[in-house]
């Protein structure tokens, strides 16, 4: 019933979400695809795949931090927590449902418009580099991830609709322009693949599990703390 | 029937920094009757309930509820499987329909009269189509309420139920709480509303700046307390009617009005012992105690 109770809560973000993501980047995919000169074919398909993951990239970010919010904190200031706690249920579970339901619409969101971009290639009758899109996948979903869980635990710390996504945008804004020497732990510079170019717009190489699993481990952190605070906060 | 207490707290504190919502709060509600949880406005009322159901964790004290501990997360969630609560917001999921969130909150209870939900929907006149959000504050009371009696609770917990209902809505609320009751449901409910609290009520608890001040039966008190106007050829000095019991004496020209809690018989032989022209002992309603009771402390 939880289940139920945050697919009510989000469709709505979630469908536009959806519609808006896979639209405009096939638009877009389609349209670079139809500008095939001055550079060779095959740089031309490599370039328009990085350029629908860029795209996929920023507007996943924006969805994705808007689809997290809500929350029990959030329900406190709109007075509903009342009937939430009411309900038999452990604040880890409503958390922990919580989290599963953002990231599951989250992964639909990264995967959907890398199916319909592919169904454009198809009909375009390009070929598509299955290779390629795992990897953007990845790389979308190990840094996405890191930001899923700052969403989490923002919208656990802060009261206020609004206050948490655009507090997550703030920490998005901030990864956008960090020095260069943070490059190694910024996980939006993971996003953009740039580290693991072969040549520009063609991804290379072994996929980075490592970095990966790092990302993974303090998303994992940030919505551990995020239950901790909401388990110990009084309502 | 049950004989330990439904919801039973031994020194409840609550502090937010240097105030204190709550002090060393001895609350016992017996089960199967309807107890009334009186107070004014930041007395407690709500922060005390808020801890018997895990919303807030107290900073001292121990509290029971159908024999579960309150402080324990575990005994929490069997807590709320036995328990409805209607609170004082009245909000609910605003993006569910009425239908949605009926169905909602029945996958939470294996004991959901689905038939009673019904029969309930219809008496309210609550629109199943109609989103949340576009209930009247009303209409969200009697939602609110439906959803609570038709989990079948044994304790029913309710922070200021007939606010915004209008007099037909209060005459339904208070006729579901008395059924409620006489089904086996005990009733616990906090109110402003003195004169709902008079006509349903067995118990009435009284909480002032977050200490119980009074725990009677609404019977005994009924009893117990008097007034008693009392007419003088020359008013007596008031400390001469200083006596056990007396709660309040007021002085008006050759009038003296007491009101007791007890031992009126007293009072009334010390009055005639001043030569007394006129003696009358009428009854005090739960209004006058609850205010006397409040000032008093």
């Amino acid at each position: 019933m939880l289940w139920y109770k945050a697919w009510l809560e989000t469709r709505t973000r979630f469908l536009v979400a959806v519609a808006g993501i896979t639209g405009l980047c096939s638009y877009v995919v389609y349209e670079l695809g139809q500008d095939v000169t001055p550079r060779s074919t095959v740089d031309h398909y490599y370039s328009t795949l990085h350029s629908g993951h860029r795209l996929i990239a920023i507007m996943w970010l924006v969805a994705m931090s808007l689809l997290m919010m809500g929350g029990l904190v959030q329900e406190k200031a709109a007075g509903v927590s009342s009937f939430t706690l009411a309900l038999p249920v452990s604040r880890a579970r409503l958390m922990g449902v919580r989290i599963w339901a953002g990231l599951t619409q989250a992964a639909a969101l990264a995967v959907l418009p890398w199916i319909v971009i592919s169904a454009v290639f198809s009909v375009a009758g390009w070929p598509i580099s299955l290779f390629q899109v795992r990897f953007y996948l990845l790389l979308l979903a190990g840094g996405g991830i890191v930001f899923a869980g700052v969403a989490v635990l923002i919208s656990s710390l802060v009261d206020g609709q609004y206050t948490a996504p655009m507090l997550v945008l703030g920490v998005l804004l901030f990864c956008a322009n960090a020095p260069r020497s943070l490059n190694s732990v910024n996980p939006l510079v993971f996003m953009s693949g740039r580290d693991y170019m072969a040549r520009p717009d063609m991804l290379a190489g072994p996929i980075p599990w490592a970095r990966l699993a790092a990302n993974v481990g303090a998303a994992a952190l940030f919505m551990f703390g995020s239950v901790k605070v909401v388990q110990n906060r009084d309502f | 029937m049950t004989c330990s207490p439904a919801i039973e707290t031994a020194g409840l504190c609550k502090s937010y920094g240097s105030t204190r919502a709550v002090r060393d709060l001895n609350l016992t509600v017996q089960p199967n009757r309807i107890t009334a949880f009186l107070g004014l406005n930041g007395a407690g009322k709500s922060t005390t309930i808020k801890m018997l159901l895990g919303m807030i964790k107290p900073t001292a004290g121990s509290g029971t509820v159908l024999g579960r501990r309150i402080d324990n997360p575990a005994d929490s969630v069997a807590i709320r499987r036995a328990v409805a609560f209607v609170s004082e917001d009245k909000r609910l999921y605003s993006y569910m329909t009425v239908e949605q969130i009926v169905r909602f909150t029945s996958g939470f209870f294996p004991g959901w009269r689905s038939d009673l939900a019904a029969a309930l929907m219809r008496k309210y006149e609550l629109p199943p189509g109609r989103k949340v959000r576009h209930l009247s504050k009303g209409m969200r009371t009697k939602l609110d309420l439906l959803l609570a009696v038709s989990r079948h609770p044994a304790l029913l917990i309710l922070d200021e139920p007939s606010e915004g209902l209008d007099p037909l809505g209060i005459e339904q609320l208070l006729e579901t709480l008395v059924t409620e009751c006489a089904d086996g449901t005990t009733v616990f409910f906090s109110s402003h509303q003195i004169a709902e609290v008079e006509r349903i009520s067995d118990q009435v608890c009284v909480i002032h700046k977050g200490g119980l001040v009074m725990d009677a039966s609404l019977d005994a008190l009924r009893q117990s307390w008097r007034q008693v106007d009392i007419v003088f050829a020359s008013i007596p000095d008031q400390a001469d009617f200083q006596m056990v019991g007396v709660e309040r004496i007021r002085t008006r020209g050759r009038q003296m009005s007491i009101v007791a809690s007890r031992n009126v018989e007293a009072i009334v032989e010390r009055a005639r012992d001043f030569q007394a022209s006129t003696v009358d002992v009428t009854l005090v309603g739960l209004r006058e105690i609850f205010l006397q009771t409040v000032e008093e402390n």
